[in-house]
């Protein structure tokens, strides 16, 4: 009778209802969100990673790459070095251009004397007022009896992703693509990628291959078929490595398939000896706070979208692509690495279809654990979730008078959602009509107007990039009283507000920013989430009544701190604890949306920022 | 092996005094064998046996050389010309220059067949082809009776009645293909049971599926078509090729051995003019001098003898030739006796019988090498863009020669599920300048025959008649639209994509007035395809749910709760209440006596 009563008592009481326990909810499912990714590491919610594809059959066969075969990798790398120190000894005199010409011609002649089919392709990107461009060389080994159906593709760039002059790796390419061509097993031809760089050159080809570059990318002259798999080498000192590093983030977030990388980890680790790591946790030893740090990197990496190698580019056409960068202090020497990426294609060589039997979504904590995305995607679900229960709160919270008292309408605990503006059905007074033209105006035009910084940002040039970064502090500061004041006064332009209109602007602002996050939660997990816990507040940011006095010094005080988490102050505060520049960073940003077709900003400003904009105005319109 | 040859010979030999006294004189047999090393250290060798019955004893069933087995096939589906197909690998143009009978005897990657069948109309003509097809199949151990009426395409222009037919036939040509098809031994048997000498004898006896099917590119082909001479007098004609190229080092490579493992230290090839040359420390030189062979290395045995059966006339007997230049050496077995010919370049080899045969050449440094024909035209056709739903078809074409244009018939057969979109196709010239045209597609391309596909009935038809300008390259692109199969329609096999039949290019020579066929590589179409568990899975979870659901709510709606008297007043009003209000008094009356009993 206890519980009865209490229900009839929760009916009779729409304030309750309606105000305090959608507050409620939307609290506890923040709560639980943030715990439940908490929870993740620990041995009851992660899983062992294992080989899905049967087919890989990985470390299963000997790999022969020993021998003889590291007095040509000497030889090679001889040859390449003189060119380099070349270029190097005689100063200013042979400059950059043909420095590279020489080691091209060098490359291209190595790879047509080992029997391979050679070509090159130059391209040229521009963005943020910097070109960026160069030549790429490949070289295709036909699978002996293959018909160009299906490919591997090897990297070896010049420079890796962090920037390093990587010899070793490009000599291991063209050592391993000599020893390759005496193979008869390859079912698939195995093509030997050499770009100039990690950022550009495989972004540029590999939109070559499929036909969709822009045309300041020379098309390919050769090509093969479906491209089944590919792996990147890096390997830039010169003494012996101790670990593997395994990078497998792509851009927007995307993974290649798990499979992938546990074949990668199991050739590594079990057949070769040499450990595996991730996310530059080099001392991982299992514990709870290590998996819980690699799987925020993870995240991060992820969140941000961009492109951590070589392998990135690969993965928005659907094909899986890891870089193996060789870590340490230690024993081993390139012929391990190079019997590694021989055993790794033996692997790929076996696949009878397109990897596709394990995950594309999930989240590593060690090479050995990892959730999927059953387990994990309830966490930015619950909290994109707490935007729409408030949305839908405050909607229905609309449909009512708010002076009514709750004890005069015990039988409309219902309210009718389906009666929008436009209802006729007024019964006693008790459900409002709701006048929809100024939010649904207001919310639609902020979200368009996120397109004024998105075009700004990628457009502008990269030496304005901090300025303008300040100026949107400061824009962001003045914008939302701005518009707090024109909807409070109406300015002579339009009727004042009424009260349930910040209800309405409110809820569908909340809205679409859940439909969005809980969209984007299912393509980019972490990005959803971190929007999702840095758009948290404005659920909760009431139009405050009271004293004058009160009103001014809570609602400065909010805006104070929610000015501190906007999209550029957020962007400022990061670049300060990271110890990196604001132009380096959206340089980068730039770099991405033109050409690896990144869509973070997007993202920020045309979801996070237009929320984050009516959140204040809404907490400032309690000022006027 | 002498001993056999010793037994088959005086039965050889009556058999040859019985057939040369009667009548059908017009049969013979010829064999021939080419081997011309290419670059990049492979051999092409091209196998060649042909044969000839009169038409008369063809009619009469009287099979001499040709098999009766393939006769009577011939002869039941009304087939009057048979070409059939069986290829792996790729030709690689661009080092070993024009393809061997100008392309005519190879077919693309997998199963071509096409037959010109003598039929009053088209569903005749093709309810024989699905005859011929199933028979073959048989035959060759190739899956030919997959080739239904969605592979089966009616080519207008691309190929030519090669036999001489008279006139009274209605010929119908079909085509059918089979990209996925792998050829390997079990075809290899029954085409070497076709030849007179079934691989004992001959040049066919260095047939081993071992390193037939190692070979880099291998094609057989079986071409039947009567053959008529100035004066009426007619012969049915089988020809049978091997063609195929071995990469000579793997070749060499014993059975026993054959991981090519790094070479020991000391055998390495290095460049020893280099600063850093030393003995960790090897800049390899790959190409010092021709390889060296022998037959017995490559083909795993040697020749044995030469097929009894052999018609010798003329230049006929010398049955192995090799092209090399005259001033390499070449150690030939002692019965054996070497004709150089006048070219410079080739040499051919007149066998002993029953004798084994073998040839070795040294390894030698090369200072001449034997000129490959530069081919009339570059082909590629590749599948662009990405994605589950559209794509596109980039096919380029590369003219090489400077002062000529070439003018060529395209095929291409599509399957039905890869849908193109005509009014998409769009031709652009690059010059050798590099300088883009773009010109619209009606002025590269002069004619266009296009047989659109009907879904699960037959595959696209598009021939188009191009010609590419001297020094050009011409691209032609069409986007197309990928089909959604039914799930039935899916093989059952691992879902590796769906094999797009190769093209074929009929370059129209008049100068020589040999047809010279190019054929592409096969693609592979990714389609659409489902996770064929997560259906089921989703099934079993609906239906769960549903069925809770449903039954649920289902019960809250049609069940009435009411109170015991008040189902007691229901029940009483209905007919049904009424009787069983009675049978309910029956019973408790005829309980009442059995209490009253007790």
């Amino acid at each position: 009778m206890a519980l009865k009563s209490a229900i009839r008592n929760l009916r009779n009481n729409p304030n309750l209802l309606y105000v305090r326990l959608p507050n409620l909810v939307s609290f506890i499912c923040i709560v639980v969100g943030v715990v439940w990714l908490l929870l993740l590491p620990l041995n009851e919610y992660s899983r062992q990673t294992y080989i899905s594809e049967n087919a890989l059959l990985p470390g299963q066969v000997h790999a022969y790459f020993t021998g003889s075969e590291q007095n040509i990798f000497r030889g090679y790398k001889k040859e390449l070095e003189g060119l380099l120190n070349d270029g190097q000894a005689r100063g200013g005199q042979k400059d950059e251009a043909e420095v590279t010409a020489a080691l091209s011609d060098k490359l291209q002649s190595i790879l047509q004397a080992a029997g391979l089919k050679v070509a090159t392709q130059k391209y040229e990107y521009t963005s943020a007022g910097i070109t960026h461009q160069g030549e790429n060389t490949y070289a295709i080994i036909h699978a002996p009896r293959g018909d160009a159906t299906e490919a591997i593709v090897l990297v070896a760039p010049w420079k890796t992703a962090d920037d390093e002059l990587n010899l070793n790796g490009v000599t291991l390419a063209l050592t391993l693509a000599r020893y390759f061509k005496r193979w008869s097993l390859w079912s698939k031809d195995i093509i030997f990628l050499i770009p100039p760089d990690s950022k550009t050159g495989t972004q540029a080809w590999i939109d070559a291959y499929h036909d969709m570059h822009p045309a300041s990318v020379q098309p390919l002259p050769l090509k093969s078929g479906a491209l089944q798999g590919a792996l990147v080498i890096e390997y830039p000192f010169e003494h012996r490595f101790q670990t593997l590093h395994i990078v497998y983030d792509g851009v927007n977030g995307q993974l290649p398939n798990l499979d992938l990388f546990n074949t990668a980890v199991a050739i590594a680790g079990g057949q070769m000896g040499i450990g595996a790591n991730l996310q530059e946790m080099w001392g991982h030893d299992d514990s709870y706070e290590h998996r819980l740090q690699t799987m925020f990197r993870g995240m991060t990496k992820q969140g941000l979208g961009y492109a951590t190698g070589a392998h990135s580019s690969f993965m928005p056409y659907h094909i899986d692509a890891i870089t193996l960068q060789t870590k340490g202090e230690g024993w081993e020497d390139e012929m391990a690495l190079g019997r590694t990426i021989e055993s790794l294609c033996r692997s790929l060589n076996n696949l009878l279809e397109h990897l596709h039997q394990s995950f594309f979504f999930y989240l590593l904590m060690q090479s050995n654990r990892f959730v999927s995305i059953g387990t994990y995607l309830p966490s930015a679900m619950l909290i994109a979730g707490n935007f729409t229960i408030m949305a839908i709160a405050l909607w229905i919270r609309t449909g009512y008078y708010p002076e009514s008292k709750p004890s005069a309408k015990p039988k409309n605990e219902k309210a009718p959602t389906e009666e929008k503006g436009t209802n006729t059905i007024v019964e006693r007074n008790t459900i409002a009509e709701r006048y929809l033209a100024l939010p649904l105006s207001l919310v639609v035009g902020l979200h368009l107007l996120g397109l004024v910084p998105l075009w700004v940002f990628n457009n502008v040039f990269h030496q304005y990039f901090t300025t303008t970064t300040y100026i949107f502090v400061v824009v962001d500061i003045i914008l939302p009283l701005l518009l707090a004041a024109i909807l409070s006064n109406g300015l002579g332009v339009s009727k004042p507000i009424i009260p349930q209109q910040y209800h309405l602007i409110k809820s569908f602002s909340l809205l679409l920013l859940g439909l969005s996050l809980s969209t984007l939660a299912t393509l980019n997990f972490s990005l959803s989430f971190m929007i999702g816990l840095l758009c948290a507040p404005l659920s909760f940011i009431p139009r405050l009544r009271g004293s004058v006095p009160f009103r001014l010094a809570t609602s400065s005080l909010g805006l104070v701190l929610l000015n501190l988490v906007s999209p550029p102050a957020v962007l400022l505060g990061v670049c300060w604890y990271m110890g990196v520049s604001v132009e380096t960073v959206l340089t980068q940003a730039a770099f991405g949306w033109d050409v690896w077709g990144m869509w973070t900003q997007v993202v920020v400003w045309c979801v996070w920022w237009p929320a984050w904009l009516i959140g204040c105005v809404l907490l400032g319109s309690s000022i006027f | 092996m002498t001993v056999l040859s010793l037994f088959s010979l005086p039965f050889v030999a009556l058999i040859l005094s019985l057939w040369s006294s009667s009548a059908f004189a017009s049969s013979d047999y010829h064999e021939h064998l080419l081997l011309q090393p290419l670059p990049q250290s492979s051999l092409l060798a091209s196998f060649n046996f042909r044969s000839n019955t009169s038409q008369q004893s063809f009619d009469q069933q009287h099979f001499r050389y040709l098999p009766r087995a393939l006769g009577q096939i011939l002869q039941h589906a009304h087939t009057k010309e048979l070409h059939l197909r069986f290829t792996t690998g790729r030709w690689d143009a661009e080092s070993w220059g024009t393809r061997p009978w100008n392309g005519s005897k190879e077919g693309g990657t997998g199963v071509e067949l096409w037959a010109w069948i003598d039929a009053p109309d088209d569903e005749e003509a093709f309810a024989k082809w699905i005859t011929l097809t199933q028979s073959l199949s048989g035959l060759f151990c190739a899956s030919l009776n997959f080739v239904d009426s969605t592979r089966t395409t009616r080519p207008v222009v691309s190929f030519e009645p090669a036999g001489d037919h008279s006139a009274a036939d209605q010929l119908h040509l079909l085509h059918g293909t089979l990209p996925g098809e792998v050829v390997c031994t079990e075809n290899l048997t029954p085409f070497l049971k076709l030849l007179p000498c079934k691989g004992k004898a001959g040049i066919s006896s260095l047939f081993d599926g071992h390193k037939l099917f190692d070979a880099a590119w291998q094609s057989m082909s079986v071409d039947i078509q009567p053959v008529c001479s100035a004066d009426g007098e007619c012969v049915v004609q089988i020809e049978q090729t091997v063609d195929m190229v071995l990469d000579i080092d793997r070749s060499k490579r014993s059975r026993s051995n054959p991981i090519p493992r790094p070479v020991p230290n000391e055998q390495l090839v290095c460049d020893t003019s280099k600063p850093y040359n030393s003995d960790d420390t090897c800049y390899p030189v790959e190409k010092t001098s021709e390889k060296a062979w022998s037959l017995a290395e490559i083909f795993g045995r040697s020749l044995n003898g030469v097929c009894p059966l052999t018609d010798f006339d003329g230049s006929s007997d010398q049955s192995v030739c090799l092209r090399v230049p005259h001033e390499r050496g070449v150690f030939i077995s002692e019965e054996a006796n070497e004709i150089k010919k006048d070219d410079g370049f080739t040499r051919c080899f007149k066998l002993a019988p029953s004798v084994p045969f073998d040839l070795s050449i040294p390894q030698q440094p090369a200072n001449t090498e034997v000129p490959l024909d530069e081919p009339v035209l570059h082909a590629e056709r590749t599948i662009v863009g990405h994605g589950q739903e559209r794509g596109g078809m980039r096919i380029i074409f590369g003219n090489p020669s400077n002062t000529s244009a070439v003018d060529f018939i395209y095929f291409e057969s599509l399957p039905w599920f890869l849908r193109p979109y005509i009014h998409t196709l769009h031709a652009t010239i690059t010059g050798h300048d590099g300088v883009l045209r773009e010109v619209p597609a009606s002025e590269i391309v002069k004619e266009t025959y296009y047989r659109p596909a009907i879904d699960r009935e037959r595959g696209t038809q598009l021939e188009l008649a191009l010609s590419v300008p001297a020094a050009s390259t011409v691209t032609l692109t069409y986007d197309f639209e990928k089909a959604i199969l039914r799930y039935t329609e899916y093989p059952p096999d691992a879902n590796r994509g769906f094999n797009v039949a190769p093209a074929v290019i009929r370059i129209l020579d008049t100068a020589h007035n040999v047809p010279i066929y190019i054929r592409s590589t096969s693609l592979l179409l990714q389609l659409p395809t489902p996770d064929f568990s997560m259906p089921y899975n989703v099934i079993i979870l609906t239906s769960t749910v549903i069925a809770l659901a449903f039954g649920t709510i289902f019960n809250i709606l049609v069940r009435r709760v009411v109170s015991l008297d008040e189902a007691a007043a229901l029940g009483a009003q209905t007919l049904k209440g009424r009787i069983l209000g009675k049978l309910v008094a029956i019973r408790d009356r005829l309980r009442g006596k059995d209490t009253k009993m007790d």
